[in-house]
């Protein structure tokens, strides 16, 4: 068997809904955001200690913790950006959380998603953050700019007006990509309704639009930091698609490859069965763009790999160039949870280990074996 | 199946007969053979556990991806799925992580110092989702004005006459092409002239600020993460990329830079960029001087280079560090057989490693009994000449495999060692002194009485 398997390592019972899990880098600690029954706001931080796991920190606000992320933070401060249920973006310095180091009301409703760059990605532009809300808006901040966003990708105002609010779709994900040098920077943003779409944040413009089948619930590019290779998008009814985005066509776009019954649950005896599940997350490893993790309702883990198609490009009929999509395999799949397994984080610095969080109220050490063999 | 669901069997429409293991055997069709699996495991039919078996296998050989084969299993806890020893690497990484987390914390400052350094602030700024692109708008505009020219008057038949719609539409087509292609190409030469500024623009200041910041442990671990990061690019040959990583792990930790310098030096080479990875090969090993690895792209690039006699030094020194590398030999082969029809007077060097095996019988026979040129004569008349005393007896060996066996001048030389005998060694003697090179000369031919020693042993 030269195929990665999938272990649980150590497997942590809260009382509390989780909502985010992230490693601190460079350390053997990660937080678990969440909420209380009471709708507060926790954060633990626990330490991995040989075979069990040591509660640190427990830091609890008054709004409910949905998702956060280390990717602004440098080495040395480790700063951990959260958003929370009503809005709020703050940054916490995690030795002293008490006082927020950047706190702004971000967003009218509930922050769904964050995503951050620039910290320890030296040389790629500024450390930044960006949130997506169910106000519909996509908000891009740099803690150094006050109460304002640096970028502000909202829906044009009427929409929002009058007596149909609905109009607004909710942002359910976004992702920072391209950001290979100090100016280019690609946000990438999926929506409840399908709505999936580019921003440049360097031309300030709607780089590429499209819309899939239905609600976008992850979205991460391979590598940030690089010129954009692969985007890994994750639908609401189980539809798993990897673009490949090095090629636009001027009418086709990119090109991809679907896998459609990514979140329906594969039983022991390899029949596909019951109903089609959300797709919750997609992780792809750090230490290999190809292969990647995705989170499903039916509280399965599944890794896939990415395989190249012998020629990227193509030239088109019309002259222009398109890209072709390569295909994808699963390498391993294991049923850790019967409640969706909506987050997962690999760690930055240590190849197959990993913390997941599910609705079980569960939070999980993961580690993936032989993954240094692809 | 009451209440008018169709079995798999009828959704599929497959007769039951194919439900078979005759007709599994014969079956090449791997999407039909997909449906009977499909069907057997359904277990609508009934359980035919040795049948579905014999199914599986026949597929796996037809189509091994098919996604039949993937599997869901509750997950395992590591205690029983690693032992102990495999669960090691794991915990010694987290205590090697805690020191480094210790290290780290002390380093900790306020905001205001940590972003003191960074890149400025982007001005605020608003994309509009709705707005629409700008390209499109152009093309249409820049169409019309052109039609307008081309306008016939209604009353001019002549001309009307000559129209032809289809070769005016094939214009219109292609015009429009030609603009949409224009636009492209100013839209993207624009973009692509913004990169390279970008990438000039005092990278390197920002860079020197940035490191003078760092503390070394930082600098250790940034680099660390640039060079994993190249890795990863090399892995996906994203060659482009995986140079530019390693350049920075390279200026962030020099004195570490070892593995980066070598790594970047096969990226170079992947890029087919022999000069940049002969040096960075040469950085390496002034870091780690006994790197093998560096040690055999450096003599890889050189060789590519077209540096052949370099290349082949360095393969040598390849070999005194690792004696039995295969890539080194084979590459020493290789290059032999290459000198062979280049430069006659270096093959007398070269054939060492080659000839060991071929001539082992002759290496014992000589060296057990050095006065007997009889049997020789036979196989290779040529060596006889240089048989007789034991150094000259090498070169002899060594030039023996070569075509250059079979250059006339050898050959006149045999005819002259067939005549005179001793007196011959004279004209084959020239052939190492056209290398020029008598001092290399004597401990080469060293080296091989080593190495025949060494296979006497063997046998």
């Amino acid at each position: 068997m030269d195929k990665p398997q999938l272990l649980e390592h150590l497997h942590e019972s809260v009382n509390y809904t989780v909502y985010d899990t992230k490693w601190i880098p460079l350390s053997a600690k990660f937080v678990v955001l969440g909420s209380k029954p009471n709708s507060h706001g926790i954060m633990d931080i626990y330490e991995l200690n040989e075979d069990k796991l040591e509660k640190i920190k427990t830091v609890e606000k008054k709004a409910a913790f949905k998702c956060g992320s280390f990717g602004a933070a440098s080495l040395r401060n480790r700063h951990l950006a959260i958003g929370d249920f009503e809005g709020r973006l703050q940054v916490l310095d995690l030795e002293h959380p008490e006082l927020a180091v950047y706190n702004v009301k971000a967003h009218n409703t509930i922050i769904n998603t964050i995503d951050a760059i620039g910290g320890t990605q030296l040389e790629c532009g500024a450390p930044e953050i960006v949130t997506g809300s169910r106000d519909g808006a996509v908000r891009v901040w740099d803690i150094r700019q006050g109460q304002a966003p640096v970028v502000d990708i909202s829906p044009a105002p009427q929409m929002g007006d009058g007596v149909n609010t609905d109009t607004r779709r909710d942002c359910w994900a976004v992702a920072f990509g391209n950001t290979f040098n100090n100016e280019e920077r690609i946000v990438a943003a999926g929506y409840d309704n399908g709505d999936l779409k580019l921003f440049d944040l360097r031309a300030l413009a709607v780089r590429w639009e499209t819309t899939l089948k239905n609600g976008i619930c992850g979205l991460e590019f391979d590598r940030r930091d690089i010129p954009m290779n692969k985007m890994a998008v994750t639908t609401l009814e189980g539809g798993l698609l990897v673009y490949d985005m090095r090629t636009q066509h001027a009418i086709k776009g990119f090109s991809y490859v679907e896998e459609r019954n990514a979140g329906r649950s594969v039983g022991t005896n390899g029949v596909i069965s019951g109903p089609k599940a959300t797709v919750w997350t997609v992780r792809h490893v750090p230490q290999n763009r190809d292969i990647f993790i995705t989170g499903g309702g039916t509280g399965s883990i599944r890794l896939w790999q990415y395989e190249y198609p012998d020629k990227r490009v193509i030239d088109d009929t019309d002259g222009g160039k398109m890209g072709v999509a390569g295909t994808l395999e699963m390498l391993s799949a294991a049923t850790l949870s019967t409640q969706p397994v909506h987050c997962y984080d690999w760690h930055p610095d240590k190849l197959g280990l990993a913390v997941c969080g599910a609705f079980d109220q569960g939070v999980r050490v993961i580690i993936a074996t032989k993954l240094n063999l692809f | 199946m009451q209440d008018g669901k169709k079995t798999l069997l009828e959704k599929y429409q497959i007769p039951l007969s194919h439900l078979d293991f005759g007709y599994i055997e014969t079956c090449q069709n791997a999407r039909e053979l997909e449906k009977i699996v499909q069907i057997l495991r359904s277990g609508e039919e009934g359980h035919f556990p040795d049948l579905t078996r014999c199914a599986e296998e026949k597929l796996k050989e037809l189509n091994p991806n098919s996604k039949l084969f993937r599997f869901e299993e509750n997950i395992r806890h590591s205690d029983k799925a690693l032992d102990a020893q495999e669960l090691k690497p794991i915990y010694d990484w987290t205590e090697s992580i805690k020191t480094k987390d210790n290290a780290m914390a002390e380093l900790k400052e306020d905001v205001c110092s940590s972003t003191a350094g960074l890149l400025p602030m982007r001005k605020p700024a608003k994309i509009d989702t709705e707005k629409k692109e700008p390209v499109k708008n152009v093309t249409p505009q820049q169409e019309k004005p052109k039609t307008t020219e081309q306008r016939i008057k209604s009353t001019d038949y002549s001309k009307w006459d000559k129209y032809d719609a289809d070769v005016e539409l094939l214009r219109m087509d292609l015009e429009e092409e030609r603009n949409k292609e224009q636009v492209e190409r100013k839209h993207r030469s624009q973009e692509e002239k913004a990169h390279i500024k970008i990438c000039k623009d005092g990278v390197d200041d920002l860079r020197n600020n940035l490191i003078k910041k760092l503390s070394p442990l930082e600098r250790e671990e940034y680099a660390e993460r640039f060079r994993m990061c190249g890795n990863e690019c090399f892995r996906s040959r994203d060659y482009d990329c995986a140079i530019a990583e390693y350049g920075r792990a390279i200026a962030y930790d020099p004195p570490h830079a070892a593995r980066a310098y070598n790594n970047r030096a096969i990226s170079h080479m992947k890029l087919k960029n022999y000069v940049a990875a002969i040096e960075d090969c040469e950085a390496c090993l002034k870091l780690e001087p006994d790197n093998i690895k560096a040690r055999l792209r450096l003599a890889d690039a050189n060789y590519a280079q077209g540096r052949r006699r370099e290349s082949y030094d360095l393969y040598q020194k390849v070999l005194q560090i690792e004696p039995d590398n295969k890539n080194a030999l084979k590459a020493i082969e290789q290059l032999h057989n290459q000198f062979g029809e280049l430069a006659p007077a270096h093959a007398t060097r070269l054939t060492i490693e080659e000839h060991s095996s071929p001539s082992e019988k002759e290496h014992v026979k000589v060296n057990s009994a050095p006065a007997e040129p009889a049997p020789k004569q036979k196989q290779k008349p040529e060596s006889t000449p240089k048989a007789a005393p034991t150094k000259d007896y090498d070169l002899a060996d060594l030039v023996k495999p070569n075509r250059v066996v079979k250059s006339k001048l050898v050959s006149a030389a045999e005819a002259l060692g067939k005549l005179k005998g001793p007196s011959a060694q004279q004209p084959s003697r020239e052939l190492p002194k056209e290398a020029a090179m008598p001092i290399i000369h004597l401990p080469t031919s060293a080296q091989s009485k080593d190495n025949n020693k060494l296979l006497i042993q063997e046998i």
